[in-house]
């Protein structure tokens, strides 16, 4: 019994960074929006679920046309980021530019306005689906060369739509992390993030910024949401919560506002969840098992918030008086 | 006008819409109208008893009388009320005290399993004894055990949660809130507690005899269908006035005006001498209260709970009665909450209705420059259905245009009568060490 | 002494804000706390109030340890303070706000308030005449319904004084109430401070900016500098002490006056 634990232990350690990748790509959204503003933006997690629903309509309408499976999922890829980096721009824009203009005293107003947005989003994407298609449940369709298994050390297996799965989420990553550090726009965000005000005066335009920042922040989810339709197929207009809250969860994990936390925080999270859905399964003989894993992710955010707020990679902070 | 003039018009308005309501209790028009009298009674100010008597004579009289002759209007009544006393409960965490929980169907759903599971069969798969419980006072005893049950969790909940700022306390109310509905969901193995996902039924409800014999000395004939209709009715409703006058009289105490204290500034709060943690401890468990036993009366009047009644949608659903009325009003969450359960079980229904019967027709509607058939239209379009979309297009507008909602907060008019009496106790100018 | 600070010490990372500071302050004082802006004048407060942590050193109040407790046990003892930058309780009555002040001392449980027993009655009523008294002796009396946050700036001044009585102190901290005043309400404050002593007995400690009304009512000033005690004594002897005039005009200063 515990043999076979240990030798299942690369495979479930391997899926877990799978998932892992898609929660950094999301949690890179939650955290970068969080820097500039200091909002949660709930709003993100139906970002992501659109870009997943643009990658099924890229298949749809591309798919007969286009035979290479690899093409089309990168058409999908770049598509789905243009789409949700829009919308999140959009988002911005519409509803939360209006309530920073008014500022509003009630510290509550900015939130609730994003789970407006957010619940708003899902039934619209549902009632753009049903005009469309008649349905809003979607799938990614399978193709032979995408599903193909390399057989790996130690027990391990991986189909080639993770390996183009983790190529795509590590090179865009690695992309974001060169342009906060090295451009112009990437300094403007950092300066916007420390201190907006002082920002503002050194002629950085604060607005101009959080619009650009929503705009990759959107764009990743969107990727995200291709990848994450690419592994598990199946897609609807309310796919975005639990792997929203998953991310946000990464994104605290790693320390909110900090971008490489929350690409760390993703990986950790994944492969935590993978690893207790899994084991605890064998551990109390079939009692508690995956229906919990959701349960988990909560439960690692309670305890973080509780005991290390700041995450892994944050410092700590104390209210100014 | 003078505030007379404009309850002079309530009263007039609200009995000739009764009048009207009980001679045809099928039609919308002065079924609206009857609770726009009660909207009225709630939003003006003035001549307290004389709106009070309105509110009442409608509540216990006009609706009851029209009710006898279509049971809806006693259902609809009684999803306001139980939907009332959950804005209110969540109003005195959101409104008052500062704190979004988006959690709070958790404790909607330990009210109704407190008594479902007992109230049931089901209490006899994990514990021997004689289930379900069917005399008549077990329902009242576990309906305070459910408040209990609530406040309890609430405390529980609240005890980690409370210690974060306010935008974690959103995200780790709304897991939380997640995690009972899971447990609700797989608690039906190693030990069948909930049932699972396939929920529990049927649920007893208490016995009604006193008032069907009160029905049959009246001459209403309607069987029990229409007996636990207007049970229902008159417990929800008591159960309201109970719910409006603790929050009431909380508001108006040391409790009440912590509460806000905190949500306004903790810092200034603490330094005059409030503990956050406790003051919040407080605002959770009482909200939770609320909501707990109208989850026992739910699980009564449903005959049936499953997870599926306590989602995230219901809690947002809730918080947007509360935005709509106004944080931190009373009669903002009671008003809020009947807006939206009007325009949740009747407006939308009413109009997929109408959509759909101009589908079947085949209407065109002919605007000159375009025209569209509604024999065209998909069936994908059914407003009912499209809950999310209405509730985040309230919220989204209410925090755009009008934050503090329909009937905003009122603090500074709240000591009405004392304001020129105690001005006279101290004469001007002679001005003491206190 | 009212209140005794010995070798309080305050770090914010590499920032030392308070730095060893001691000093006694007799009851009926009043007792000023000056230096140049960021001297950690505030930062003393807030350490004294228990919103920060000292990394070093002990707060005694009335002989009783107040270092490491929590602010609503401090402020439940008998310290109430204002704040720099004004903290009402923006969405409350002027009237309320003076409640809230009160909240230690209306003691009834929660079962109280929604029977409304006599002892809610009780209670309640003796804290309303209370609040109408410390809002007459504040000149508020007349804005008693008013929003907090609609009172004009002077006003916003003297509720965060009456709420901070209405906490009935031993000991008053008062950070800055003359900041942003003119020359009359400046005087105003000035004879306030006095009579709050006076009349209800009470110890001041005074953070100010206005060298006049430092000078004029203070019994005994001590100076701050980069978060170290540079000078105290009366308030002639601090006018007069070198390190004093080289914080505040710079090094130099003394050669050049001479």
């Amino acid at each position: 019994m515990s043999n076979a634990l240990i030798t299942l232990l690369p495979s479930v350690v391997l899926e877990g960074l799978l998932l892992g990748c898609v929660y950094a790509m999301i949690a890179l959204g939650y955290t970068m929006v969080y820097g500039v503003l200091g909002l949660i933006n709930f709003a993100h997690a139906e970002v992501f679920m659109v870009g997943a629903v643009a990658g099924v309509e890229v298949y749809r309408y591309l798919g007969p046309l286009v035979d290479n499976p690899y093409v089309l999922a990168l058409a999908a890829v770049i598509i789905a980021a243009g789409v949700s980096g829009a919308l999140a721009m959009a988002i911005e824009r519409l509803a939360y530019r209006p309530i920073r203009r008014h500022g509003s005293s009630n510290r509550l107003v900015p939130l609730i306005t994003a789970i407006g947005v957010s619940f708003f989003l899902q039934d619209l994407v549902r009632l753009i689906e049903g005009l469309w298609h008649g349905e809003f449940y979607m799938n990614y369709p399978a193709s032979d060369p995408m599903e193909y298994l390399h057989e790996l050390p130690f027990g391990m297996t991986i189909q080639n739509k993770s390996i183009l799965v983790m190529v795509v989420a590590v090179s865009m990553m690695v992309g974001l992390d060169r342009l906060v550090r090295r451009t112009r726009l990437g300094r403007a965000i950092r300066a916007v993030a420390q201190d907006l005000p002082t920002a503002s005066l050194m002629g950085i335009d604060p607005d101009r910024v959080i619009s650009r920042t929503f705009l990759i922040g959107g764009a990743l989810g969107g990727v995200a949401g291709v990848l994450f339709g690419l592994l598990y197929s199946q897609i609807n207009p309310f796919v975005g919560f639990v792997p929203g809250v998953k991310a946000f969860t990464a994104a605290v994990l790693g320390g909110i506002g900090n971008i490489h936390g929350a690409m760390l925080g993703g990986l950790v999270l994944g492969t935590l969840e993978t690893l207790g859905g899994t084991y605890l399964f064998f551990l109390t003989d079939g009692a508690i098992g995956n229906e919990y894993k959701d349960v988990f992710a909560f439960v690692i955010l309670v305890l973080l918030l509780l005991f290390r707020p700041q995450g892994l990679l944050g410092r700590a902070q104390g209210e100014k008086v | 006008m003078t505030p007379g003039w404009i309850i002079a018009l309530i009263a007039a308005a609200g009995a000739g819409f009764g009048l009207a309501l009980i001679a045809a209790p099928r039609s919308a028009w002065p079924l609206l109208g009857v609770f726009g009298a009660l909207f009225a009674c709630l939003s003006v100010r003035g001549w307290k008893p004389a709106r009070f008597a309105i509110a009442l004579a409608l509540l216990l009289v006009v609706i009851p009388a029209a009710g006898v002759q279509n049971n809806f209007l006693f259902e609809l009544v009684t999803q306001m009320g139980i939907f009332a006393a959950m804005a209110l409960g969540l109003n005195i965490v959101v409104g008052m005290a500062g704190l979004l929980d988006l959690g709070y169907a958790a404790f909607f759903a330990v009210g109704a399993y407190t008594w479902a599971i007992f109230g049931s069969a089901q209490a006899a798969q994990f514990m021997s004894g004689d289930f379900p419980l069917a005399g008549w006072p077990y329902f009242y005893i576990f309906s305070a055990l459910a408040v209990i049950a609530a406040a309890l969790l609430g405390t529980l909940i609240g005890l980690p949660a409370l210690r974060l700022r306010g935008d974690y306390l959103a995200i780790v109310t709304l897991g939380l809130g997640q995690v009972v509905r899971v447990l609700a969901n797989n608690l039906d193995q190693p030990v069948n507690i909930t049932n699972g996902p396939q929920g529990i039924t049927p649920i007893e409800r208490p016995p009604i005899g006193w008032l069907e014999s009160l029905m049959g000395a009246l001459g209403i004939d309607g069987g029990p269908a229409l007996g636990y209709a207007l049970f229902f009715y008159l417990l929800v409703l008591a159960v309201i006035g109970v719910v409006v006058l603790v929050n009431v009289r909380l508001d108006r105490s040391r409790f009440g005006r912590a509460w806000v204290a905190i949500r306004e500034d903790e810092i200034a709060a603490r330094a005059m001498g409030i503990s956050p943690t406790r003051t919040k401890l407080q605002a959770f468990a009482t909200g939770a209260a609320f909501s707990g036993v109208m989850g026992a009366i739910f699980s009564a009047k449903q005959l049936f709970v499953s997870p599926e009644s306590f989602t995230l949608l219901q809690s947002i659903t809730i918080l947007a009665m509360v935005i709509l009325g106004g944080m931190g009003s009373i009669r903002g969450a009671i008003i809020g909450a009947m807006a939206v359960t009007l325009l949740n079980i009747e407006v939308l229904k009413s109009f997929s209705d109408f959509l759909a019967r101009l589908r079947q027709t085949g209407f065109v509607l002919d605007l000159g420059v375009v025209s569209f058939n509604f024999a065209n239209l998909s069936d994908q379009v059914e407003p009912a259905k499209y809950e999310r979309m209405i509730f985040g297009i309230i919220l989204i507008l209410m925090m755009i245009f009008r934050p503090s909602g329909l009937i905003p907060e009122a603090r500074h008019r709240l000591e009405e009568g004392e304001q020129t009496e105690q001005m006279k106790a101290t004469p001007a100018g002679k001005r003491r060490a206190p | 002494m009212m209140l005794e600070v010995q070798h309080l010490t305050k770090r914010f990372g590499g920032l030392v804000a308070v730095n060893d500071v001691s000093f006694g302050v007799e009851p009926g004082a009043i007792f000023s706390l000056i230096g140049p802006n960021g001297a950690g004048k505030t930062t003393l407060f807030n350490v004294l109030t228990g919103l920060y942590r000292p990394d070093a050193g002990e707060v005694l109040f009335k002989g009783r340890r107040l270092s490491h407790r929590l602010p609503e046990h401090i402020a439940a003892r008998g310290v109430a303070r204002t704040f720099q930058n004004i903290r009402l309780f923006g969405a409350m009555t002027v009237y309320e706000n003076v409640l809230v002040g009160q909240h230690a001392h209306v003691r009834y449980n929660y079962l109280d308030a929604i029977f409304r027993t006599f002892r809610y009655y009780r209670a309640e009523k003796r804290a309303r005449v209370r609040a109408h008294e410390l809002l007459d002796y504040m000149e508020l009396n007349d804005r008693a319904f008013e929003l907090a946050r609609n009172l004009p700036y002077g006003a916003q001044r003297r509720l965060e004084i009456a709420r901070a009585l209405a906490l009935r102190p031993a000991l008053l901290l008062l950070d800055e109430p003359a900041a942003g005043m003119n020359p009359k309400e400046t005087d105003e404050i000035k004879r306030l401070i006095r009579r709050l002593r006076d009349d209800l007995q009470l110890t001041i400690l005074l953070i100010e900016h206005h060298m006049k009304v430092v000078m004029e009512i203070s019994d005994r000033v001590v100076v701050l500098d980069y978060g170290k005690k540079i000078a105290e004594g009366t308030p002639g002897d601090v006018r007069k002490a070198p390190a004093v005039i080289e914080a505040y005009l710079g090094k130099g200063a003394l050669e050049g006056a001479a």
